[in-house]
């Protein structure tokens, strides 16, 4: 059997473990007591307890959610796949607002050693900062919750991008720049023949930090704006008492932060070399 | 007037030191010149400032003082005249060998047609015995087929003056014997004047017109210029049967091993002024001249 054979049925291993454990470990919410009175069948003792979902009871309610991810009845209920494509359309706002600021700008701080050092410290106060804290003044200034959302996303990807471009860009190794300047190179030639193509695989690891705190924090936000989006969904189906809802949603929500992450590690691989 | 291909008078290279309080000379009162079609190697211990004057004549590095003139033009930045091949090779890893050729003569070649670019970089990397590897990225090759991209791509831009860094000094002995071939069979058919750096005395005396001997650093000088007296064209398994040969590789062996660091001392003690640097050597003629008890005329 071959690693990669042993490995896949590793995994599978495991799975069936936890399906049987958290089977074992949850119940379906049945009480206990029959025979209910008038009165106590009407406060609705007779439906299933709050409880916390099994795997098989999430699996059900997955198939049922994701063969109708797109379904809309109203604000409060809206298919997985429409909250998710929500979600996912903020951050890649938000994200490729960045990008366009981020990397031109980490570039031109990564030519310059004096740009660097003089922006040094607004970088590193700015960056460990929570993304949400800048929620209350997004939504004051942009008066708009959708819009602030995306504002928080843009300001927690700027930093890793910009950092990372910086970095990238500064250590290009001198013989590399040697090779472009005694062929003649103009600052531009060798900024675009040279220097980025130097630099893109460490910027390209910024661009996947960004991505994955992006995701990170477009959840948190959407609790706290609400309206739409699967960080809205989960705290809806919280409030809800619908738990078997929020498992499923967690569920999804590392799915796609999965796809997000491969998306951008596949394309780095094309911009990737080999010393 | 002078009238030298490439002129080298009294440059020197000096640093601040780390406290900022003064300075350390790397080298001074350099002087030399190359002709056109020469081969000229530069050999000294490490840390004399070798690379330092080759990245000065390239125009990679400013000179602290003198000056460095090439066709009577100043030397101040890199220029495409000046082809130079990295001890490391420096080829850009993200691209194929072809392209990292083609790369190189698009930036000379301004005008000239695609077709022509690509049929130029295959001409000059099945010079180096590469045509079948032309599509391959830099990670797939071996250190010597690196170096013959660089080589390739150096001739392909024909410089005026090609410098080189210690070329073979990274790989084994059996690549560095091949490429060595290689680089006279190339030298031969060009003429390609060329300034190079090595460790290697046998790789010197196989390659060059003239050797500069460097003195022991720091404030190193280029102490003497050594006259290669054997026949072009030669072979690396036969020079060695050449009388001359071992003259005068006896001759650089002592100078380093011995006269390197005395003539620095004999700087320091004014025994032996800058003035009369570098003093040139014939050692065929200065053996002749020991056996047979002739008093330097």
């Amino acid at each position: 059997m071959t690693e990669t054979k042993k490995s896949i049925l590793l995994s599978i291993l495991i799975l069936v473990a936890f399906v049987i454990v958290g089977e074992l470990l949850t119940g379906d919410g049945s009480r206990t007591k029959k025979n209910l009175t008038e009165y106590e069948t009407l406060m609705g003792l007779g439906e299933k307890q709050a409880h916390v979902p099994g795997p098989v009871e999430v699996a059900k309610l997955a198939f049922k959610e994701l063969s109708h991810p797109f379904y809309d009845n109203g604000p409060n209920d809206k298919g997985i796949g429409t909250q998710l494509a929500f979600s996912i359309l903020r951050v890649m706002a938000g994200y490729f607002l960045s990008v366009i600021i981020a990397v031109p700008l980490g570039f031109l701080i990564g030519m310059s050693p004096v740009f660097y050092k003089a922006l040094q410290p607004y970088i590193q106060i700015l960056k460990p900062i929570s993304p949400l804290a800048w929620m209350p003044l997004a939504l004051f200034v942009i008066k708009d919750s959708i819009l602030s959302s995306v504002f928080v996303i843009f300001i927690c990807s700027i930093w890793p991008m910009l950092i990372n471009t910086a970095f990238g860009v500064m250590s290009v190794k001198t013989d590399f720049l040697n090779v472009g300047k005694t062929l003649e190179m103009n600052s531009f030639k060798m900024a675009f023949t040279i220097i980025l193509p130097a630099a893109l695989p460490t910027i390209f690891t910024g661009l996947r930090i960004s991505m994955g705190i992006s995701w990170l924090v477009i959840v948190a936000a959407e609790m706290l704006v609400g309206g739409t989006g699967i960080g809205y969904y989960v705290w809806n189906e919280w409030n809800n008492l619908d738990l078997a809802s929020v498992v499923f949603s967690i569920l999804m929500i590392g799915i796609v932060g999965m796809v997000l992450d491969a998306a951008i590690s596949y394309t780095s691989k094309y911009f990737n070399y080999q010393e | 007037m002078n009238h030298n291909f490439l002129s080298v008078n009294n440059i020197s290279k000096s640093y601040p030191t780390k406290d900022g309080k003064g300075f350390i000379t790397i080298y001074e009162n350099v002087s030399f010149s190359i002709e056109k079609g020469e081969f000229i190697c530069l050999i000294g211990h490490s840390g004399c400032g070798k690379s330092t004057i080759l990245n000065n004549l390239a125009g990679l590095n400013s000179i602290s003082g003198g000056s460095i003139k090439m066709q009577d033009e100043e030397v101040e930045k890199p220029s495409l005249e000046r082809g130079v091949i990295f001890q490391n090779h420096s080829i850009l890893p993200w691209l194929t060998v072809l392209k990292n050729v083609t790369m190189a003569i698009k930036c000379k070649f301004k005008t000239m047609s695609k077709e022509d670019i690509e049929s130029r970089a295959n001409y000059f990397l099945k010079m180096v015995n590469l045509e079948d590897h032309i599509h391959k990225k830099p990670s797939e090759l071996s250190g010597g087929m690196k170096q013959r991209v660089g080589i390739a791509r150096a001739f392909a831009i024909e410089p005026s003056l090609l410098l080189m860094d210690e070329p073979f000094g990274a790989l084994d002995a059996l690549t560095r014997g091949k490429l060595q071939d290689k680089l006279v069979e190339i030298c031969d058919k060009t003429k390609q004047t060329t300034f190079m750096i090595t460790h290697d005395i046998d790789e010197a005396i196989l390659l060059s017109d003239k050797i500069l001997l460097m003195s022991d650093g720091p404030e190193a000088r280029v102490a003497e210029t050594v006259i290669v007296d054997i026949p072009k064209p030669r072979n690396r398994s036969q020079i060695v049967n050449h009388p001359a040969y071992y003259v005068i590789r006896n001759y650089l062996v002592d100078f380093l091993v011995n006269q390197s660091s005395l003539v620095a001392k004999k700087l320091k003690e004014g025994t032996l002024l800058d003035k009369d640097l570098p003093l040139t050597v014939d050692p065929i003629k200065l053996k002749y001249n020991l056996e047979n008890n002739i008093i330097n005329p």
